[in-house]
């Protein structure tokens, strides 16, 4: 497929991103003239436009009946880049809602990077190129690493955005070398050119494996699957809350939404490497994650951890290498999205009255705010996978494309180490449940209330009504196979 | 051997000397003047491969900005630099043998190819073709999209870096 | 006239001495410099297949350039982090960075 000749319609196809760029630029200038009390106006400001953005991009930026690449080949006007899309904007818009329960968080420079990181994010998922890859992949990384250690007071935030940075760097450096290696053997940065040109050239599948491998130690970092884990426990910790809930969702959607492209569109020769490479990752991080969750007594690697078992269980779409799999995928990261954003909400907003981050600081939640300690146990419920909520239809559908792809096996370490995960998050649901000293009641404001009823709505809705977004899911595979 | 093969030796020798330096240097800021020196060993590469406009963008960019940077950075945080003692991890000699297997791997992989003995393209007159680089930045069917995602993403770094190291104390 | 493997195996070394100083290193400035020699070294390896195999195209040449900002945007933001930890507890050797251990 040759890339389309430019035309200014095209223009629609990016109002998105454009639209990012201005209202970052926009709070920026804004947080000029507004004082430290009317900083919620700005907050609100973001989260508005992001919803604005999303509705213009669901009207406007719809790919057509057939992919399009457009801008030279830079971008892929598809179903993947339009879901995948939709569901950063919702992300990003939650994680404002969420960041504005504490004026401290919220500053121009915030939102400006949010939302730079959102656009990197956008434009990760509609790459058709390595070096637009590249650039997308740092755009979405460099201010997340800043945000991470946003809180420049806290010790621990700022250790967890060096961290995060560091082992960021590296991993993509070694990505980035193996992208040199596949530019340099085909001679064309396009991803659906490049095994065409390799076969021409007569590369040897080890040295494309090789460079396929290194290419997955920075997807691998992405999406944080064992053995590519170690930063994410110290990251989610130290972080701001919001954020690290955004990078355990919306930055993990991202990763997987670059790491189905490149395998299925890039590495259609060696399928019979990666699916078996992406196994091996899955059933890793399955049971790395959640075997050391069982341990910890910090609500926030808790979830870090428990983040790492579900990449796992992702994984398992992936390498059933079949859209029935990149439909689970992308059913799933929708799921797990809205699931997690909430949990991490519910954690930031009771850290920040009990000051503690321990499982402990739950207990008696179920007496200080029933309606809160309900959102926590629907949200727990859906991690772990039951009926009739969000995140068992998307294991479902996940296990059945492994099972579909004669990859039994890996659907069996799935369901038991289910099993597994679903004793931590009963541990947590206990403690909500305990009586405790500090009884006093929680209230949060609006725009947090807003945001834990979009993940409930969506939690509830997705579980029941299945067609809809899995029909969109579908189409999103097909436009990939 | 020819004259310009040992030339490329003699530099990819230093180079290499040089980064190893970087690494096993016992002050950081020593390691920052190494690093200095294996910059301009890769300028110096990029002119044995007739990319004069990048050997002029590695010194500017890289040694200019990045390295001084780096040794900005070295001197403001000198306290901590200062104190001695081992700047190596205590299993150094494991990771040492794991990026020799990486090397040979790398090595191994490339000689798989028979295209590495290919002798280079012609170069027209026009050398590197800069003026069709500028083109193809600027034009909507090349990558104006990733040239104006580059602007994006440096002021973005530059904000973020300013808000995270400015000095909230005084500030407030 | 050099052969293509010369660089290639030159830009493999610079790569995996900087991996060595990323593992070996305590402080975070020196992972740092690891990271800029394996970003060197895929400079190298862009241009030597440019020059060897695709010379008149410039696509290599796009990249190589934005190689260079990303890694200029990403050194400033990594030093930005490392003086904002070095403010904090006066240390930038990630060895004692151990508040966030479990």
């Amino acid at each position: 497929m040759n890339p389309a000749p430019f035309e200014l319609s095209m223009l629609l196809a990016i109002l998105p991103e454009i639209l990012l760029v201005v209202l970052a630029a926009l709070v920026l200038l804004l947080n000029l003239g507004v004082r430290h009390r009317a900083e919620g106006v700005l907050g609100w400001l973001t989260a508005i436009g992001l919803a604005v953005i999303a509705v213009l991009s669901a009207v406007f930026a719809r790919p057509g009946d057939t992919p399009q690449l457009i801008f030279g080949g830079m971008l892929r006007l598809d179903w993947v880049s339009f879901s995948f899309r939709l569901l950063f904007l919702l992300g990003a818009a939650i994680t404002v809602l969420v960041s504005l329960e504490h004026a401290r968080t919220i500053t121009g420079e915030y939102l400006a990077l949010l939302l730079v990181s959102t656009l990197g994010m956008s434009l990760m998922a509609s790459s058709a190129n390595l070096i637009m890859l590249y650039l997308a992949i740092e755009t979405t990384s460099l201010p997340l690493y800043l945000l991470a250690g946003y809180y420049v007071e806290n010790q621990k935030s700022v250790e967890s955005g060096i961290k995060y940075m560091l082992y960021g760097a590296v991993t993509s450096a070694v990505m980035l070398y193996g992208f040199s290696l596949l530019f340099g053997l085909s001679g064309t940065a396009n991803l659906a050119m490049i095994p065409f040109r390799l076969t021409q050239t007569g590369v040897s599948p080890l040295l494309v494996g090789g460079a396929l491998f290194l290419t997955l130690v920075g997807f691998g970092f992405k999406v944080s699957a064992a053995p590519f884990h170690f930063w994410a426990p110290d990251v989610y910790e130290g972080a701001p809350t919001p954020i690290a809930g955004f990078l355990s969702t919306a930055s993990k959607a991202a990763g997987f939404a670059v790491l189905v492209r490149v395998l299925l569109v890039t590495f259609p020769q060696l399928a019979s490497f990666w699916t078996l490479v992406v196994a091996i990752l899955a059933a890793l991080s399955m049971i790395v994650g959640n075997l050391l969750a069982l341990t910890q007594r910090n609500i926030k690697r808790l979830l870090a951890y428990s983040s790492i078992a579900q990449a796992g269980y992702i994984l398992v779409g992936v390498a059933a290498d079949s859209p029935l799999g990149v439909a689970g995928m992308v059913y799933y990261l929708t799921s797990y999205l809205v699931t997690n954003l909430a949990a991490f909400a519910i954690v930031w907003l009771v850290a920040q009255q009990v000051g503690s981050e321990d499982l402990d600081a739950f207990s008696g939640l179920g007496k200080r705010n029933p309606a809160i300690a309900l959102a926590m146990l629907i949200s727990l419920l859906s991690l772990g996978g039951i009926p009739p909520l969000s995140g068992f239809i998307g294991k479902v559908l996940v296990f059945a494309a492994a099972v579909e792809a004669g990859q039994v096996a890996l659907a069996i370490i799935g369901v038991l180490t289910s099993v597994i995960g679903l004793y931590y998050y009963l541990t947590v649901m206990k403690i909500l449940y305990r009586p405790a000293v500090d009884e006093a009641p929680l209230k949060p404001s609006l725009s947090w209330r807003t945001a834990m009823l979009i993940c409930v709505v969506l939690m509830l809705a997705l579980g029941v009504i299945v067609a809809p977004w899995y029909g969109q899911s579908l189409a999103a595979a097909s436009a990939l196979f | 051997m020819s004259a310009f093969q040992i030339v490329f030796l003699l530099i990819a020798l230093l180079t290499l000397f040089s980064a190893l330096m970087v690494v096993f240097a016992r002050k950081t800021i020593h390691s920052a003047f190494w690093l200095i020196l294996a910059l301009f060993g890769v300028a110096a590469t990029f002119a044995t491969l007739a990319a004069s406009f990048f050997v002029v963008i590695q010194v500017a960019v890289y040694i200019g900005a990045i390295a001084i940077l780096i040794i900005f950075t070295v001197m403001l945080t000198r306290r901590s630099m200062e104190e001695s003692g081992d700047q190596l991890l205590p299993g150094w000699g494991w990771a040492a043998l794991v990026v020799l297997i990486v090397f040979g791997g790398l090595v191994f992989m490339l000689l798989q190819w028979q295209g590495i003995f290919q002798p280079p393209q012609v170069l027209t007159a026009g050398g590197e073709n800069l003026e069709n680089l500028g083109m193809a930045l600027v034009m909507p069917d090349r990558y104006v999209i990733p040239f104006e995602v580059a602007s994006v993403l440096l002021v973005a770094a530059m904000i973020g870096a300013i808000y995270v190291a400015g000095d909230h104390k005084k500030r407030s | 006239m050099i052969p293509l493997a010369w660089y290639l195996i030159f830009s493999a070394g610079l790569f995996s001495i900087g991996l060595l100083g990323v593992l070996v290193r305590k402080n975070a400035v020196s992972i740092l410099m690891g990271v800029e020699l394996m970003l060197n070294a895929v400079n190298i390896n862009l241009l030597a297949f440019w020059r060897y195999l695709w010379a008149p195209e410039v696509d290599a040449q796009v990249f190589v350039a934005v190689v260079l900002i990303a890694a200029a945007a990403e050194a400033v933001v990594g030093l930005a982090l490392i003086i904002s930890a070095y403010r904090r507890r006066q240390t930038v050797v990630v060895d004692e960075m151990n508040l966030l251990k479990g």
